[in-house]
């Protein structure tokens, strides 16, 4: 009999690659629709506005958080050395997770959107309450989680056991703050602050707690070497638990929201680098007098070079908190970069890396195709430059562009700024940049495709007899 | 399978650690839940007076017709000692009044202008004050031959006057036209005086009022159909007695705070907000962008957004700012051409089209160029219009150089914007 029980995984991972491509499909097709041949496909149910929520719910919920859901499941039991506490219970999670989250994705184009940015998911989509249904599921798994790890056997608690026990709490916390706190608030920008306060907890106390578990845990595991330094990693973990639920409001830079409170999130957002520095020293120095091993393993290339956008992402991040680095790359596709960068070229690459360590462990089989992997890692490393350098320099430009409407002393001078260059011109310059973002989008999507060819050979398909020999290595491991 | 190992060799320091951080994670989450409400006035507070009266006392009580296409019809719902009326003569508009009533009427020429929260309304002059009615059309039509004698020479043809009658309805509402041109109410804030006696009403101490000019009764005619008795606009029916009439089909008149409501819902449910954004910050290159020809925008503040359920800062724009479109684009048939097709109608867009903002045409016509909007399209077009028109009384509005903010001054000195 097994040790571990790792149906919910199986549950978890397989439908997340699903929808990774689906998501990235969408994401590829308004790269397209929206920006290269605008509107092209036209229609109520099609436009940018009502796909474009699609897209980043695919991408970010249905398979990031998915996949790291999946990936808890896979790791906690086997650093607790104890089987899942009650298997029933996470089944009934998984359960309402997908039953609420496909539909509700999904109903966005005809119209359910609930308003706020990473908030859209309706309250209930008729009879079926879908986001009560999403909050008991997490708040499900948290329990299975806590209690798999209170019933553990090895005392000593691994650092990923702390990013994924301060993360089932943040992450019950922040979803119930940004879904319902926020209508006991009184209207206007009282509620764009809880908004702030829920979407950048749910990429700091969520996503990066998240991946950062799953980079601590699979890195050592894939190449054989113990983490560089456990209190390094605990320095990282704590910090992170004491600057971030004050940077919110950083989104808000330059607007109609009190000084004190922006003055307020540029001090804790400058306090990251603390945690961030910690995470990258820790991980690169992992690889030290090893590195080797980079060029041995995808999975290990796809750590470091999330690490290293982890650590771009982490500098852009703060900074871009100023006011005058704020001014400049605010509201342009910079912001769409850096949002790319955290989420998919550094979380989303920490899961591609536990996926191909957990899968073949769980489906005791090997590796469907290494060379297939190898694909997938270097696709996804010009794919993500193509993709990530066009729309930080585009909207760089972007940015520099507006700021020439401020040159001038007097009003008519900066008036006749903005009649020699239009909005709309400062529009048609990004093309170029819009053009290479899509083609990095799809170089991207290939790979990722490459990725979901694999692990379902790797899962589903019938070993050949000449990998026997791997078969009882990889149930060995 | 025990528990002891749950609390397994946490050290002091770890303690305290934790102890701090639930500290720090609460004091935010107080910094956001709690303050609006307690610490921080200024995200609660309206901008002005005006901008509270049009939220509260004149949208909810303007009705915009529903019925598609562009010759809308504004209905004002009047309540006694609620609603302020002006009964004020034009060039072209002369009142006829009993005595009792006669002190309501702000004659032409008055610099004065009388309100009154008493319930009155204008209409055509009825059968027996006809005469009257006559007697003083020509009266006028003297007046404006005596002082036109160029006119007379060529022959040209005399203007009408308009005669309208200012008498008191029975109840305490009525329905009347009231003109709009849905972006600014009348708003007056020096040399007016509420007749009898004290203000009924909170805002009517208010240091400006907004208030509904020379209202005509509204009028409409019963009708029997196969599907049940409706009523129809008709100026020669009878008065509208109950909002019923007005809201249910076939005339679903919609009111201006339902409109603009919708609009916000439809502004979050196509998305617009993932493109648009909404806050002039205090930045030079934002309150020039959102300025006019001589006149910087004055960045927003947190109390322009405060009758929201929504509110849509925004995170990127891929099209222009909206929280000064009101100003900006006012005009409704720009809008219409512009959601039809936004990539003719602004060139360099790449917008998509809003064709399901439009409907055929209901008579059945030829297809046309441009749909028959419907009242999706006229929520989005009310909630697009409050953006930036709200934030002062129009008398002290900024595209007329009076930007209480002062920010020409600020940023022509290149000091620091509040």
């Amino acid at each position: 009999m097994d040790k571990y029980n790792d149906t919910p995984v199986k549950l978890m991972i397989y439908p997340a690659i699903f929808f990774m491509i689906v998501g990235m499909i969408t994401g590829t097709f308004l790269a397209f629709n929206a920006f290269i041949f605008p509107d092209y496909f036209s229609g109520e149910y099609i436009h940018f506005g009502r796909v474009r929520p699609v897209h980043v719910w695919h991408v970010a919920i249905l398979w990031l958080l998915s996949a790291n859901v999946g990936l808890l499941y896979y790791f906690v039991p086997r650093l607790c050395g104890v089987t899942l506490w009650s298997p029933r219970i996470a089944y009934v999670s998984i359960g309402l997770w997908w039953l609420a989250l496909i539909p509700g994705v999904y109903s966005f184009p005809t119209g359910t959107n609930f308003g706020w940015e990473y908030a859209e998911l309706p309250n209930a989509l008729g009879w079926l309450p879908v986001k009560p249904m999403m909050i008991i599921s997490w708040i499900l798994f948290a329990v299975v989680i806590m209690m798999t790890i209170a019933t553990r056997t090895i005392e000593k608690m691994y650092v990923s056991l702390w990013y994924s026990m301060g993360t089932l709490f943040w992450a019950a916390f922040t979803i119930i703050v940004g879904t319902y706190a926020i209508n006991w608030v009184p209207g206007g920008i009282s509620r764009v602050n809880v908004s702030w306060f829920y979407v950048h907890n749910l990429v700091g106390l969520i996503f990066t707690p998240l991946g950062l578990a799953t980079a601590y845990y699979f890195l050592p595991k894939l190449s054989n070497v113990p983490i560089y330094s456990h209190r390094l990693s605990m320095i990282g973990f704590w910090s992170i638990a004491f600057v971030y639920a004050w940077i919110g409001a950083h989104h808000m830079m330059h607007g109609p929201i009190s000084q004190w409170l922006q003055t307020t999130s540029i001090v804790f957002s400058i306090w990251l680098f603390i945690p961030v520095w910690t995470v990258v020293t820790n991980l690169f120095a992992t690889l030290k007098g090893n590195w080797e091993k980079y060029t041995q393993s995808a999975p290990i290339r796809f750590i470091i070079l999330g690490t290293a956008y982890y650590l771009i992402t982490c500098v852009q991040g703060p900074l871009m908190a100023l006011r005058n680095v704020s001014e400049i790359t605010s509201k342009t596709d910079w912001i769409i970069g850096h949002s790319h960068v955290s989420l998919y070229a550094t979380f989303s690459f920490f899961a591609f890396a536990g996926i191909y360590q957990a899968v073949p462990v769980i489906s005791k089989k090997p590796l469907w195709s290494e060379q297939l992997a190898d694909w997938h890692f270097a696709l996804n490393l010009w794919g993500s430059l193509l993709f990530i350098f066009p729309l930080w320099i585009g909207g760089f430009l972007q940015g520099m562009m507006w700021a020439t409407w401020a040159d001038g002393a007097s009003y008519a001078q900066f008036h006749n700024n903005l009649v020699n260059l239009p909005f709309l011109a400062t529009i048609s310059e990004m093309y170029i940049w819009w053009v290479m973002r899509g083609l990095g989008g799809m170089v991207v999507l290939f790979g990722n495709i490459l990725f979901a060819v694999n692990i379902f050979n790797t899962a589903f398909l019938k070993v050949p007899a000449q990998h026997s020999e791997k078969l009882s290595m990889a149930a060995n491991s | 399978m025990s528990l002891h190992n749950a609390m397994h060799n946490i050290e002091k320091s770890a303690i305290f650690t934790f102890i701090g951080i639930v500290l720090l994670f609460s004091t935010a989450v107080i910094a956001v839940l709690v303050a609006p409400n307690y610490v921080e006035q200024t995200w609660t507070q309206p901008t002005n007076p005006y901008q509270v009266q049009v939220y509260e006392v004149a949208d909810p009580n303007l009705y915009i017709s529903r019925a598609g296409g562009d010759n809308r019809q504004f209905v004002y719902h009047m309540k006694q000692d609620y609603t302020l009326l002006a009964f004020q003569e034009t060039e072209t508009l002369r009142i006829v009044a009993t005595p009792e009533l006669e002190r309501y009427v702000t004659r032409n020429g008055d610099p004065h202008l009388k309100l009154t929260a008493r319930l009155l309304m204008l209409r055509p002059v009825p059968l027996p004050l006809r005469d009257r009615e006559k007697k003083l059309q020509l009266e006028l039509q003297q007046e404006w031959e005596k002082q036109h004698p160029l006119a007379v020479h060529e022959k040209l043809p005399k203007p009408a006057f308009q005669i309208m009658e200012l008498y008191a309805p029975e109840g305490s509402e009525a329905f009347a036209l009231a003109p709009s041109d849905s972006l600014l109410e009348n708003w007056v804030d020096k040399d007016y005086t509420i007749l009898d006696g004290a203000a009924k009403q909170p805002y009517h101490l208010d240091p400006g009022v907004i208030y509904v000019a020379n209202p005509i009764e509204y009028r409409a005619k019963q009708t029997y159909t196969s599907w049940g008795t409706i009523w129809l606009y008709d100026p020669r029916g009878e008065a509208v007695a109950s909002l019923q009439q007005l809201t249910n089909p076939p005339m679903n008149f919609v009111s201006r705070r339902e409109l603009i409501s919708i609009g916000e819902h439809i502004y979050n449910i196509e998305g617009c907000w993932y493109c648009h954004t909404d806050q002039t910050r205090t930045l030079v290159q934002d309150v020039v962008l959102n300025g006019s020809e001589s006149f910087p925008a004055p960045p927003s503040s947190p109390g322009e957004y405060i009758y929201q359920e929504v509110t849509f800062p925004g995170t990127r724009r891929i099209g222009p700012d909206l929280s000064r479109v009101g100003v900006k684009r006012p005009s409704r048939d720009w809008h219409k051409g512009h959601f039809w097709a936004p990539k003719t109608a602004s060139k360099g867009s790449i917008m998509p089209s809003f064709k399901h903002f439009f409907d055929d045409d209901p008579s059945g016509g030829a297809p046309q160029t441009v749909g028959v909007p419907n009242y999706q399209f006229e929520a989005i077009y009310q909630y697009l219009v409050t953006k930036g028109t709200r934030i002062t009384p129009p008398t002290e509005a900024w595209w007329l150089g009076k930007d209480p903010i002062k920010t020409l001054e600020i940023i022509e000195g290149q000091r620091k914007l509040p």
